[in-house]
């Protein structure tokens, strides 16, 4: 796929994908879609989507299904792990969650505000708090970002990571205001206007003034007159004697804002090569804007768009760990609700699996969150991800045992000669993207194996099984199942 | 036994060699009698302290009555610093770096920082990596500086959860980062040695670059494949067990810094490493996360110097840590402080200039409540690099810098 850069037309860019000869609704397609908008693609889910064609398959995403019993266990399994403030399952739990989630958009774009808004157990240590937080994203992952931003400015978890419970009136804190600035709505340097800077060393100082007097009672965030400085203060232009939420209405004031979430959010879901040009975000920050920051529509408006299912941004992003670790998952039809124990997948092993990877939930490295993109790999993660690809796919790895077994896989799909499995994994993997010389050795390797003397204790069957669990890992350590 | 299979292995090695790092395309055979700086095989391991690092309770002057005003809280008790001069002393924690300096090997340059000092953190972190107040930062000073030693070699040790820095990047062959030995290795699951090559090769060949858009995503992806599979052969060939001549602490700095010192030991030509600690932001509750801070790094510092002298490395290696910037002077509401400008830096190793390089910034003259700088941190890697590494700094840094006096005339 090309990535050279190309002028794009921003007017066609944003405007919904329809089918064409030349843009089919195809298995590549699908994929991407499933991989962008969740966590990868089971192989029903690929074949019910190909079937339903891109206007159902958006919707179903959109909108997800409501599930009353996973609702009621999330409730169950983030209160023990609140009450007993136990940080090191945070992860686990999650994972657990993008697993089960009948609407997996959510929590992909949960994700996304627990990246923007990044905070760390590693400071806050109070487990409450951070799944506190995290339900505040969820609630408004898909929901209105004006809301999100003032609801997130008095979330205890935020409130401690950057030390807002100690800013008090005559001592103001400068943490909070200058990351709310830079980090959370307007950005250092202006997007359209690149020369100009958003904002002050004095606009932080000042606004930090007005987020002086908010502490936390019981966990709940509580204002103390007393404590506050309502002098006047001259943010952004703005005099007033500002209080946190007219800090936080005029950040949103701010065209600035607009461009730099919308921006944020092209690098996230559409790609991270294809230059996201001031021009190129235009019509999405202006919708964005008029529609009082409707970041549902914002979402939907993306992922129907013919920008979103062209070839120029067809992998062209890295997979983050959790992408990569679930898509395998997902591929693999790894069960949480298993009748038979042996078979139950947990997320605890692929937690910590996720941390040598870089990516432990709960705990980003900064309140700048992952650097994602290249950052992700190098090489000590780009061979844990390999290694965890073979614990996966092999079944002598005690963490995952046969509960992701490639072999039981292709006998459910009757996948039984070599060539109907090599198609069966690299359809689901990647979707067919392979250069016919790594499918060609790939191929050999199975026809080989079947002439290779096996250990004598081992049944045909057993050869069999190790030949299509090693095709799987092998077909997983493709430079491009890498690619999103 | 040399199989003519090892042949060809070899061969496409060297048909890669331009993206091969540096070790494995060349033995232990340096350069050791030309007089050129960076000709003794110098190392550099560069330490980044992540947060900004209280510069003004590093090294303090604890004879201003000013240091004590402007931190009522914070300030530490005079008679536990340990004294550089009469007047500058270390924090009471780092006794590890007060054992250096009576070593002859600490230099600290004091006021160090840039003009129209950022204070975000990432702005601030990418000018100091890039060595650059550009708009547009891409390429990182260590990782041009090795464009001019080819022959070196460079590891980033990495934390989890830590990308690797702007600072690496901009070299000639990706730098590696790596965590620990044992993981560095692709496992397979296989029935017997020639399953095993089988599945290896396949793997292995499928890194080759494809394409020649050598800008593209999997030209990236093949290109850091390639790059890793070769390393991790030549890696796991080094000795696993590593028997340090004095005790590293329990950090993960020290961790860092030991597997620094295996790879130095591992005749790789290992000259330049990248290490960071993060915590450093300190904006409330400061005293004891700091104190902790700096005794984590100072004793994984001392250590490390230790078992590199004891090895005779002592006038071959060159730490330096900086940080992205120091805190306001006076301390906030919160028991901590915000986010500053000027600091000290800290260089390690038997060739550096021994105590204070430059005084302590004014403690009265502030620029709006933050200490000022009077040696811009580029003239601290001039130094370096001119005197250090032997590389061209003004084509590093991309102009002049006068070298901060640091080193102790040959």
């Amino acid at each position: 796929m090309p990535d050279t850069p190309q002028a794009i037309d921003p007017r066609w860019a944003w405007e919904r994908y329809r089918p064409t000869d030349a843009a089919p609704w195809d298995i590549k397609r699908v994929g991407h879609l499933y991989r962008r908008a969740a966590f990868g693609a089971s192989w029903q889910e690929l074949e019910a989507a190909l079937r339903d064609g891109p206007e159902r398959t958006i919707d179903n995403l959109l909108r997800g299904r409501a599930d009353r019993d996973a609702d009621e266990l999330w409730t169950l399994l983030s209160r023990g792990t609140s009450q007993a403030n136990n940080g090191e399952q945070l992860p686990a739990l999650w994972l657990y969650r993008m697993l089960q989630s009948p609407h997996p958009l959510r929590e992909k774009m949960t994700l996304f505000w627990h990246n923007h808004f990044a905070t760390s157990n590693a400071k806050v240590r109070n487990a409450g708090y951070m799944i506190g937080q995290y339900e505040l994203s969820r609630r408004h992952a898909l929901g209105s970002f004006r809301t999100l931003l003032q609801e997130m400015s008095h979330d205890p978890a935020m409130m401690v990571w950057l030390d807002t419970t100690q800013s008090r009136r005559g001592q103001p804190n400068e943490n909070y205001a200058r990351e709310l600035m830079e980090l959370f709505s307007l950005g250092i340097n202006n997007i359209r206007r690149p020369a100009e800077r958003n904002y002050t060393e004095q606009d932080i100082r000042e606004a930090a003034r007005a987020f002086t007097g908010w502490s936390l009672q019981n966990g709940q965030a509580v204002f103390r007159e007393n404590e506050h400085d309502d002098g006047e203060k001259n943010v952004l232009g703005q005099r007033g004697r500002w209080q946190s939420r007219d800090i936080v209405r005029i950040c949103l004031e701010q065209e600035a804002t607009s461009f730099f979430i919308v921006r944020k959010l092209f690098r996230f879901l559409v790609s991270e090569t294809v230059p996201a040009t001031a021009e190129l975000l235009t019509p999405l920050a202006r919708q964005f804007r008029e529609s009082d920051y409707d970041f549902a529509a914002l979402v939907e408006r993306v992922l129907r768009s013919n920008l979103f299912f062209s070839a120029q941004v067809h992998r062209t992003r890295i997979k983050a760990p959790v992408d990569f670790a679930l898509g395998i998952v997902r591929g693999l039809e790894g069960h949480l609700e298993d009748a038979n124990p042996q078979h139950r997948l947990g997320t605890t092993a692929l937690a910590s699996a996720l941390d040598g990877l870089g990516q432990k939930l709960f705990y980003p490295p900064s309140v700048a969150g992952w650097d994602g993109g290249r950052a992700w790999l190098n090489g000590q993660t780009f061979l844990l991800r390999q290694n965890l690809a073979l614990a996966l796919t092999s079944t002598t790895d005690d963490r995952f045992g046969r509960r992701t077994d490639p072999a039981a896989r292709v006998r459910r799909h009757h996948r039984g000669t070599d060539a109907a499995q090599v198609d069966f994994f690299v359809r689901l993997f990647l979707q067919n993207d392979v250069p016919a010389s790594a499918r060609t050795r790939i191929t050999d390797y199975m026809k080989n194996a079947a002439s290779r003397s096996y250990p004598a204790f081992w049944t045909s069957e057993d050869a069999a099984d190790h030949r299509t669990r090693a095709l799987a890992h092998m077909v997983l350590c493709l430079p491009e199942f890498q690619l999103d | 036994m040399f199989t003519r299979r090892d042949f060809l292995k070899r061969s496409s090695l060297v048909a890669l060699g331009s993206s091969m790092p540096a070790f494995l395309g060349r033995t232990a055979a340096w350069a050791q009698n030309s007089e050129r700086p960076g000709a003794r095989d110098t190392i550099l391991v560069v330490v980044q302290l992540t947060g900004g690092n209280d510069g003004l309770n590093t090294v303090i002057p604890f004879t201003d009555d000013n240091y004590a005003r402007l931190r009522p809280t914070l300030r530490q008790p005079r008679e536990q610093i340990h004294r550089i001069t009469d007047a500058i002393g270390l924090h009471p924690a780092m006794n590890g770096l007060k054992q250096v300096l009576d070593d002859n090997s600490l230099c600290v340059v004091q006021g160090v920082g840039y003009p129209n000092p950022s204070q975000s953190h990432f702005r601030s972190m990418d000018i100091w990596q890039a060595a650059s107040t550009s708009r547009e930062l891409n390429e990182g000073w260590v990782g041009k500086a090795l464009r001019h030693v080819p022959a070196a070699s460079s590891f980033h040790l990495a934390n989890q959860n830590e990308a690797a820095p702007l600072a690496l990047t901009g070299s000639p062959v990706r730098v590696p980062s790596i965590t620990s030995l044992q993981d560095f290795q692709l496992r397979l699951e296989a029935s017997g040695s020639a399953d095993r090559r089988a599945q290896q090769g396949i793997i292995e060949s499928a890194a080759n670059p494809t394409s020649n858009q050598s800008s593209s995503l999997l030209d990236f992806v093949q290109r850091t494949a390639v790059n890793t599979y070769a390393s991790s052969r030549r890696l796991q060939e080094i000795g696993r067990t590593y028997e340090p001549r004095v005790p590293y602490p329990a950090s993960g700095l020290a961790n860092h810094l030991r597997l620094a010192a295996q790879l130095i030991d591992g005749g790789l030509g290992a000259r330049l490493f990248y290490v960071s600690i993060d915590g450093f932001d300190t904006h409330a509750g400061q005293a004891g996360t700091h104190t902790n801070l700096l005794r984590e790094v100072s004793d994984a510092i001392s250590a490390f110097y230790r078992d590199l002298a004891a090895r005779g490395h002592r006038d071959r290696i060159l730490i330096m840590t900086f940080s992205e910037f120091g805190r306001r002077a006076r301390e906030n509401g919160s028991r901590g402080t915000d986010h500053g400008s000027a600091a000290p830096m800290f260089l390690v190793g038997g060739r550096v200039r021994t105590g204070l390089v430059g005084a302590h910034p004014s403690l009265t003259e502030l620029e709006d409540g933050n200490l000022r700088h009077h040696t811009d941190f580029r003239q601290v890697y001039a130094a370096i690099l001119d005197r250090w590494l032997g590389v061209p700094s003004r084509q590093v840094l991309g102009q002049a810098f006068e070298p901060a006096d640091v080193f102790r005339q040959a």
